[in-house]
């Protein structure tokens, strides 16, 4: 009796080993296993449990730049094809590359988040939190850093004492009360220095009455109808502080920034121009068209830098725009024209070295780049060749000196230039030899 | 007999621990059949081949324990509706936290609304069939009303909402909340949250304490609009700074006590009233452990929000479907790449 339980069990054992009581014996396949031949032929590439069906999926991923979703299909096309040592390598490299991309914008968020161009950070640390969602610093950034605080963190120190810090904070020792509350301490207890104090921080002017908003406001109104932008900002602000979500200080404000703008934008202050235009709130009227209007004229000038063949300054102003607005098309052009006739002009001037390190900096994928690069390439081909010929002549006139000095120049030009090293070779043992005789 | 226990040790010491580790290592990355048809578990992922049995709700039930998640399976695979024998991939976390995608960003509307009308709309109330027409929109046209809870989930990048997804609040507890916009809610089966101003409860026009209480046990979620529905932002005309302290304090801590008290219910959101507030109120906010607060900013919410400013559309009486339609933003275009 129990030599046969024993046996049973261990038949048992076995066969959970052997997936004896696996019931997909059916389709085939048994754990890991990847599905067997009958059952691709049947569902072909379109089997989800066949890895191509999800290697194709996840190029399709990469090619339209959801990375995440990439390396989603290639893991279950690894779980699918566990022993595919392609795959493995396939999805460490897109590892790489994913933590590449959230590291490159990540650090464009964090130099932008030190221009204190928080619109722009944010933009950034979006993308690196795009390419990795457990990109935890992307994360802090935009859900703390990004976000105002409502406090500041004080460390008290040794000769500080609660009302000191409340006169220094709020201008007001009375309003130590609220230092008190908010960091559970008993009004007649000294915190421990270097203990970290959390202070409130109220809105400037905070018990600013209505009855002077609306003074204020009348004030503000007055001022932008005397072209005193400035002021206008600085009382509208402040109206603002206390009231934040008031329609017309806002209205106010943005008239005052709009006005601002225009004026920079007819002194050519472009770019001081589109900054104080994006400080406005994106429903005022007008403004996308007054920020795509100064585009135009910043392209504009770039075009015209271009004609005075001042190449590297029409390239840095498109490179200013597409910093901004990354898909501008027409930034992208002046680019590609710029690089594309500076290297013409090199190329004209036979300065064919410095016509390839320009051509180096444009977009290889570019069609005109790629022409004048061609030419170039040629050009040095030909005058390769010219100085081989030269060096020819020189030997046919027993100039042995001039020619070698020719030949040499040719494989300056071109190295794999076999008939010159040739040559070479044979003028120099031609001039050993008459070295002799002599 | 003392046969048959020595074998039951051998199995229960011996064999059975070596049982369960062979089943715990084929837990995982393994093959299961489920209403006859094949699955593939993983860690990350399953992958089924459906039947005609099953809907997205059922797979979602099956295999994600929440048939609500029905909208994870079919957003993952970029369908709308299921077709048998067609391959599924059931993602077994959230794929898409904070709802980025290369053109832009998730964004979710928070809808408030305050007084209705049984008749037509007018410019303090919404009527019964505007309403009605409002909430047959969303449910027509794929919106998902989802809870402040599952809101705040996306919000603090924990958890993924469906791609069209929309909060829906009432404000202040008028009765007329009850009698007309109650019923259309359960029509649609529409979560919703009521922020109350406890002092207006029992009142002439307001919602009764016993009211309150059937919305809570319905499932309904209730929550704080401070106790007089005073302005937080602003000091009263004549009110000392310290007065003003005390007012916003007890504006915020009253009613939370209150709730707790009579509806053993934890407010744990705030609506502003008049939608304004400033640093004191929020500082005081996270004093009393509310978890996010809501302005009437009129925009929808990306998760990055702050969540003591989260922006809701107030909806008027005199809106028409057009500007109803103008509050359902649920993607912000910023090319992110």
């Amino acid at each position: 009796m129990k030599k046969s339980i024993i046996v049973i069990l261990m038949i048992l054992m076995l066969s959970l080993f052997f997936g004896w009581t696996d019931p997909l014996d059916s389709f085939g396949n048994v754990g890991h296993k990847v599905p067997e031949k009958t059952s691709e032929k049947t569902q072909g590439e379109k089997s989800a449990f066949h890895p191509s069906y999800y290697l194709k999926r996840a190029k399709t991923y990469v090619n339209n730049d959801e990375l995440q979703l990439a390396l989603f299909f290639l893991k279950i096309a690894a779980v699918l094809s566990p022993d595919d040592m392609e795959i493995v390598g396939k999805i460490s490299d897109l590892k790489l590359t994913i933590d590449n991309k959230s590291k490159k914008y990540f650090k464009k968020g964090k130099k932008f988040y030190n221009q204190n161009k928080i619109k722009a950070a944010r933009k950034q640390f979006l993308i690196a939190l795009r390419y990795n969602p457990d990109h935890k610093d992307a994360l802090t950034y935009l859900k703390n850093k990004l976000i105002p605080k409502e406090y500041v963190n004080y460390t008290f120190e040794k000769n500080d004492s609660l009302k000191l810090i409340s006169d220094k904070f709020y201008k007001d020792p009375e309003l130590v009360f609220l230092i008190v509350y908010f960091n559970n301490l008993k009004s007649d207890t000294k915190p421990k220095p270097g203990e970290i104090l959390r202070i409130p921080i109220l809105e400037s002017d905070f018990n600013q009455s209505i009855d002077d908003r609306r003074q204020d406001m009348i004030s503000a109104k007055n001022l932008l109808g005397k072209n005193r932008f400035q002021e206008v900002i600085v009382i509208t602000q402040k109206i603002l502080a206390n009231d934040p979500s008031n329609k017309d200080a806002i209205k106010l404000k943005d008239d005052a920034f709009y006005q601002i703008g225009i004026q920079l934008r007819s002194q050519e202050k472009y770019f001081e121009a589109i900054d104080t235009f994006k400080k406005i709130t994106p429903e005022y009227d007008g403004v996308n068209g007054a920020i795509q209007l100064t585009v135009q004229h910043v392209l504009l000038k770039g075009e015209n830098l271009l004609k005075e063949k001042k190449y590297e300054e029409s390239i840095d102003l498109a490179e200013k725009i597409l910093s901004d607005d990354p898909s501008n098309a027409a930034a992208k052009k002046l680019i590609s024209i710029s690089f594309c006739q500076h290297g013409k002009d090199l190329l004209i001037q036979k300065k064919y070295d410095d016509a390839l390190k320009v051509l180096d900096k444009a977009d290889p994928a570019d069609g005109c780049v790629e022409k004048i690069r061609l030419g170039v390439k040629n050009a040095i081909k030909q005058q390769a060749e010219a100085h081989y010929i030269q060096g020819v002549k020189y030997f046919l006139n027993e100039e042995l000196q001039n020619a070698i000095k020719e030949w040499e120049k040719t494989l300056k030009l071109n190295p794999e230039h076999d008939k010159a090293k040739k040559n070479i070779q044979n003028a120099r043992s031609l001039l050993e030899k008459l070295k002799k005789v002599k | 007999m003392p046969e048959t226990a020595s074998i039951r040790k051998t199995i229960f010491m011996g064999i059975f621990p070596l049982m369960l580790l062979l089943l715990a290592g084929c837990a995982i990355n393994g093959w299961i059949f489920h209403n006859s048809h094949k699955a593939l578990i993983s860690d990350d992922f399953i992958i089924v081949k459906t039947t005609d049995q099953d809907t997205f709700s059922s797979l979602a039930a099956y295999y994600l324990k929440d048939p609500d998640k029905g909208w994870l399976i079919a957003e993952f695979n970029r369908m709308t509706t299921l077709i048998p024998g067609e391959e599924l991939i059931i993602p077994l976390s959230p794929f898409n936290k904070g709802g980025l995608n290369a053109k832009g960003y998730q964004t979710v509307p928070v809808l408030v609304y305050h007084n209705f009308s049984k008749k037509k709309s007018d410019k303090t109330a919404v009527g019964q069939d505007d309403f009605e027409a409002q909430m047959k929109y969303l449910k027509q046209n794929g919106f998902h009303v989802v809870s402040i809870d599952h809101l705040l989930d996306f919000i603090d990048y924990k958890g993924q909402l469906p791609e069209k997804s929309i909060v829906i609040t009432f404000d202040d507890a008028w009765r007329s909340i009850f009698d007309v916009a109650l019923p259309i809610l359960i029509k649609y089966n529409f979560p919703a949250t009521f922020f109350i101003y406890t002092d207006f409860i029992g009142g002439g026009k307001a919602m009764t304490w016993k009211q309150i209480e059937t919305l809570s046990k319905i499932g309904f979620d209730i929550q704080c609009q401070t106790r007089t529905h005073r302005n937080l932002a602003v000091p009263k005309k004549n009110e000392s700074f310290k007065e003003y302290f005390k007012s916003i304090e007890m504006e915020i801590g009253y009613p939370k006590k209150l709730l707790k008290k009579r509806l053993n219910i934890d407010c744990k959101y705030l609506a502003y009233p008049y939608g304004e507030t400033n640093n004191l109120v929020i500082s005081l906010l996270k004093k009393y452990g509310y978890r996010a607060a809501f302005t009437i900013d009129r925009k929808s919410n990306p998760f990055f929000i702050d969540k003591y400013r989260i922006h809701r559309s107030v909806i008027y009486g005199s809106y028409d479907m057009d500007k109803f339609k103008n509050n359902l933003t649920v993607f912000q275009k910023n090319e992110l790449k």
